[in-house]
């Protein structure tokens, strides 16, 4: 296999990057500039944290998609612990050192 | 305006914009880890997919969206045909439609080259760097050079690490647990933006819809859970309005 590829590849490439691009443009494109009626934001508003909590929390608790407390519950210890430095005193890298120092040491001593 | 006087207001506003644009720098560089191992799996799959390691690199630089890749090279993998792989990989960036409507409603007067600019580096990163920095109320005067700032650390970086992947076929080993600083990295940025009764309600939904709809194929369980976790934080919304007789 030639390091370009086949010609499918491509149009595998341009396809999915010109339709991720329409939908990242999508709203911006339509809206900026222009003030959604106030439920609807409010709406918009609320979806930010429930998408991320939907996106994070399988990753934290679900071990190749199967709930499993004996595999995972470091890293629910981590993430607890994480979170509570972040809400606390806020920052990124502290959290995140914190969280993944906790996981390892939990790791190292079970 | 005298000239110097006009003079001096554009340095000082090219200044603040430096400033922004490093911040948005500063603000992304603790991403970079997170990036190492998902980026390397996505190089390798490109490859192992038929793309060659050019289209690998194509893949990462004008998609710029893992989760996608993943799903497009894992169809094309399985023999799928082109255009089952290439909508299975956009289904799974259908969140970033929720991430554009919600920026539009920070921008202001914005013209079209820079709209197209958000819209390019729209990423989970991106995106929450820019809310958490809208919330602190800081570089209001220049979100765009902000923005950019997060993008030129991780655009790059993306492209890199996917680069490591499909030339060298690079791994990190496993028994680091790299991957984990990917929902380390949301919770950290998510977590003080919790300030509300609405918005913990609308987070503790999302979570438990986020793992009861994990197995709904192409992650549209993602797209479920943020609608339930959005209604009950209209409830609570609405509850409160009714017992207490002020809005949130």
């Amino acid at each position: 296999m030639s390091v370009w590829g086949s010609a499918d590849g491509w149009i595998a490439i341009a396809g999915l990057a010109v339709g991720t691009f329409l939908i990242r443009y999508s709203f911006i494109g339509f809206l900026a500039g222009r003030r959604l009626p106030p439920p609807v934001a409010r709406a918009l508003q609320l979806a930010v944290p429930a998408i991320f909590a939907a996106l994070v929390m399988p990753l934290v608790i679900l071990a190749n998609g199967e709930l499993s407390v004996s595999a995972r519950y470091p890293h629910v210890i981590a993430a607890l612990i994480a979170g509570g430095y972040a809400w606390w005193r806020g920052g990124m890298l502290m959290p995140l050192l914190l969280g993944m120092a906790v996981l390892h040491a939990i790791l190292a001593l079970t | 305006m005298t000239e110097v006087s006009r003079r001096h207001a554009a340095a000082e506003s090219r200044e603040a914009q430096r400033a922004a644009f490093f911040a948005g720098v500063r603000a992304c560089v603790v991403f970079m880890p997170s990036y190492v191992p998902f980026g390397l799996v996505c190089g390798v799959a490109a490859v192992q997919a038929g793309l060659g390691e050019f289209g690998a690199l194509a893949l990462a630089a004008f998609a710029f969206a893992g989760s996608s890749q993943a799903v497009l090279t894992q169809f094309l993998n399985g023999g799928a045909p082109l255009a089952m792989a290439i909508a299975s990989g956009l289904v799974v960036n259908l969140r970033m439609a929720v991430y554009s409507a919600a920026l539009s409603q920070r921008m202001s007067v914005t013209t079209r080259k820079e709209r197209l600019l958000w819209a390019a580096f729209l990423v989970d990163q991106t995106f929450i760097c820019n809310e958490a920095r809208h919330e602190r109320g800081e570089h209001i005067a220049h979100p765009l050079a902000f923005y950019l700032g997060c993008a030129a650390v991780i655009w790059p970086f993306w492209i890199f690490t996917n680069a490591l992947g499909a030339f060298a076929g690079a791994q990190v080993p496993p028994s680091w647990q790299l991957e984990f600083t990917i929902p380390l990295s949301f919770v950290a940025m998510v977590v003080p933006m919790l300030k509300t009764r609405s918005q913990i309600g609308a987070a503790l939904a999302g979570a438990v819809a986020g793992v009861l709809f994990y197995s709904l194929p192409m992650k549209t369980g993602l797209i479920a859970a943020c609608v339930v976790g959005t209604c009950v934080g209209l409830l609570v919304d609405a509850v409160q309005k009714r017992t207490q007789g002020v809005t949130p």
